[in-house]
């Protein structure tokens, strides 16, 4: 390994400055006195306190958590069986799953929140001429978090695979396996990192969605980034930013822990 | 209020969309009766944020007995493209003046019954019956906002006029706000013109003023109220355009934030209280109306809000600190000399594609 030249060092480190200090300055003026953010008043802790006493934050990380959860179960099934069909399969309808995969992906987060806020509707209007009704909610919102996140897991999944030809599960079966024996003991190990990248991934944006959620989520059911974002109109409060914080410290532990978890096994 | 620089089309387009599919149509008796009732115990509204009073809404369940879940919404525009494709259920919405005539025509709202509105007789006379909404059929004033100049004293006093937004000399670094209507709005009312105006000639001269505005030094670009408040504060700029209400609230903790309105006239921006056609709850969605036309609640929701209040009745229970702030209050004969501009609904298709133009292009640059 030859040394950095210090010009490289210099730039990483503005890099990663200009990557982290809007971080630092959140969680600096989350302890900021002041109800606007533009000066500093004094340390304060008051916000924490304001935080914990809003039913509307509590109930809105409830429902992101929920959502999120559930999604990324769901998703990582379908989409790692979706991913695994595109790896061993060549037929013509590859290409054309592929593709719709790709869609969600590349569609605009607008479009999609609108096309599904108009399926819904449709389906509504069916179902109450049969004499049912729902209310989009919890539901509404988990199966459109599904939608999207299946092609990030599938597609996750089919990367990870695309070195390994299929001789692989032949080899495993000329060897007595059966086929259910390979997929548990050849196919799935191997693809477990791609499996577990896009489960994660699929968590993120779940996590994060807001466009999608702001669309397909009824009266009543407001997750995190949909109550945060539509403060914006009045400017956010600080005990967003105390919110924005301890999000973020939540974040780090996890990564520390999942990093302390996978090392000893970590050879992939 | 308005959404990220080149989302605005893209959600106009889905709401053009999404009109197409009417879920409101007219159904049979069957389909009818299957739509849910309503208990008469969940009120469902959707609002602003920050824009309600969580002791009014305490109160309220407590004397009705009934669940109030409130919805937050960032501009019209996301909310419109939420309810015209049929996405939730609510009873009351909060929309600005200026879509009221557009969810009429969408077929979103129900006329207000106004034997179930007393305290309708506590709005003052000069908010009734306005152009958006002849005769208050389907909407009844909420709060609303005169768009000022705001400036921080420790730094520089400003005369009482746009012309130290729109004058020739540059000196004063300034902000103009991230909405269409109240720029073209305000170049419009520093010209002598109504801020609806459809005439050519004039948006021609609007459209002179502010390209030469926006080729400033000073000109340090768009900004929503909270930005613009907060360059305020850090004393990053000298001017601002803002909502009244929006700077309010921070010259309590400031002082040296303050507003004026020009002398010229400017525009204000109505918020109004609206029942939805398939509202499952319209008599307990009236009953809350109601209430927050009383007046200790209407005076109550100001003190919280800092915007001002229709409600003629209310201000008198003003806190003094907002009762003494003239930006707040505009002399109510502005409003009859056509020095107040309610931010209207365009009158036709080609008006609104001149404003676009106009917009397009002072962002494009």
């Amino acid at each position: 390994m030859t040394r950095t030249h210090p010009l490289l060092a210099a730039w990483a480190w503005l890099v990663y400055a200009f990557l982290y200090l809007p971080i630092v300055v959140l969680v600096v003026f989350s302890f900021n006195e002041s109800r606007f953010g533009a000066e500093w008043t004094g340390f304060t802790t008051k916000w924490y306190g304001v935080l914990l006493g809003r039913a509307d934050v509590r109930g809105a990380l409830g429902h992101t958590l929920e959502v999120a959860l559930l999604s990324t179960l769901v998703s990582t099934v379908l989409g790692t069986l979706t991913g695994l069909g595109l790896w061993r399969y060549t037929s013509r309808a590859r290409a054309a799953v592929s593709t719709l995969l790709v869609l969600p992906i590349v569609i605009p987060d607008v479009v999609m929140g609108v096309m599904l806020l108009m399926f819904y509707a449709a389906v509504r209007a069916g179902l109450e001429r049969a004499g049912w009704t729902f209310d989009n909610g919890f539901w509404t919102v988990l199966l459109a978090h599904v939608t999207f996140q299946i092609s990030y897991v599938a597609l996750t999944v089919r990367s990870r695979l695309s070195g390994y030809g299929p001789e692989l599960e032949e080899a495993a079966r000329d060897l007595g396996a059966s086929a259910w024996q390979s997929f548990w003991r050849v196919v799935l190990p191997l693809a477990w990192p791609g499996v577990l990248a896009g489960a994660l991934l699929a968590f993120t944006l779940s996590l994060d969605d807001f466009v999608v959620t702001y669309f397909t989520s009824g009266s009543g059911f407001q997750t995190l980034p949909v109550l945060i974002y539509t403060n914006v109109k009045r400017g956010v409060t600080p005990d967003i930013n105390a919110l924005s914080t301890l999000l973020i410290l939540v974040t780090v532990v996890a990564i520390l822990v999942a990093n302390a978890l996978l090392r000893p096994r970590g050879k992939g | 209020m308005t959404l990220r620089r080149g989302q605005r089309p893209l959600l106009a387009l889905c709401a053009l969309l999404s009109s197409c599919y009417r879920v409101d149509k007219p159904a049979g008796p069957a389909a009818a009766a299957a739509v849910p009732a309503g208990d008469g115990r969940t009120l469902r509204v959707f609002i602003w944020s920050e824009y309600m009073d969580p002791d009014i809404v305490g109160a309220f369940e407590k004397q009705s007995g009934a669940r109030v879940i409130l919805d937050t919404f960032e501009s019209n525009e996301a909310m419109l493209a939420k309810l015209q494709g049929g996405g939730a259920t609510y009873d009351l919405v909060v929309p600005s003046s200026y879509v009221v005539q557009t969810m009429v025509r969408a077929g979103l709202l129900q006329p207000l019954n106004r034997a179930q509105l007393p305290n309708l007789k506590n709005v003052a006379p000069e908010f009734l019956n306005p152009p958006y909404d002849p005769g208050n059929r389907y909407s009844v004033p909420y709060q609303y906002a005169a768009t000022g100049l705001a400036y921080n004293k420790s730094r520089y006093v400003p005369r009482s006029s746009w012309a130290e937004i729109f004058g020739p000399e540059d000196r004063r670094s300034f902000v103009l706000l991230d909405d269409p209507r109240e720029v073209i709005g305000a170049a419009l009312k520093y010209l002598g013109h109504s801020a609806n105006t459809a005439d050519v000639a004039e948006l021609r001269a609007a459209r002179d003023l502010l390209r030469r505005t926006v080729a400033k030094k000073g000109f340090q670009g768009f900004d929503g109220g909270p930005g613009t408040r907060n360059k305020l504060l850090a004393r990053q700029v000298d001017l601002g355009q803002i909502y009244v209400g929006d700077l309010l609230i921070a010259t309590e903790e400031n002082p040296q934030v303050q507003v004026l309105l020009p002398r010229e006239g400017t525009t204000i921006s109505m918020d109004t209280l609206v029942v939805l056609k398939r509202s499952p709850n319209p008599a307990l969605a009236h009953r809350f109306i109601n209430t927050l036309l009383d007046a200790e609640v209407g005076a109550r929701l100001s003190n919280y809000t800092y915007y001002a209040t229709p409600n003629a009745a209310a201000r008198p229970l003003l806190d003094d600190f907002l009762k003494e702030i003239p930006a707040l209050n505009p002399p109510p004969q502005w409003l009859q000399n056509g020095k107040l501009d309610f931010i209207d609904e365009l009158p036709g298709r080609r008006a609104q594609r001149l404003y676009d133009r106009i917009w397009t292009e002072l962002k494009s640059r």
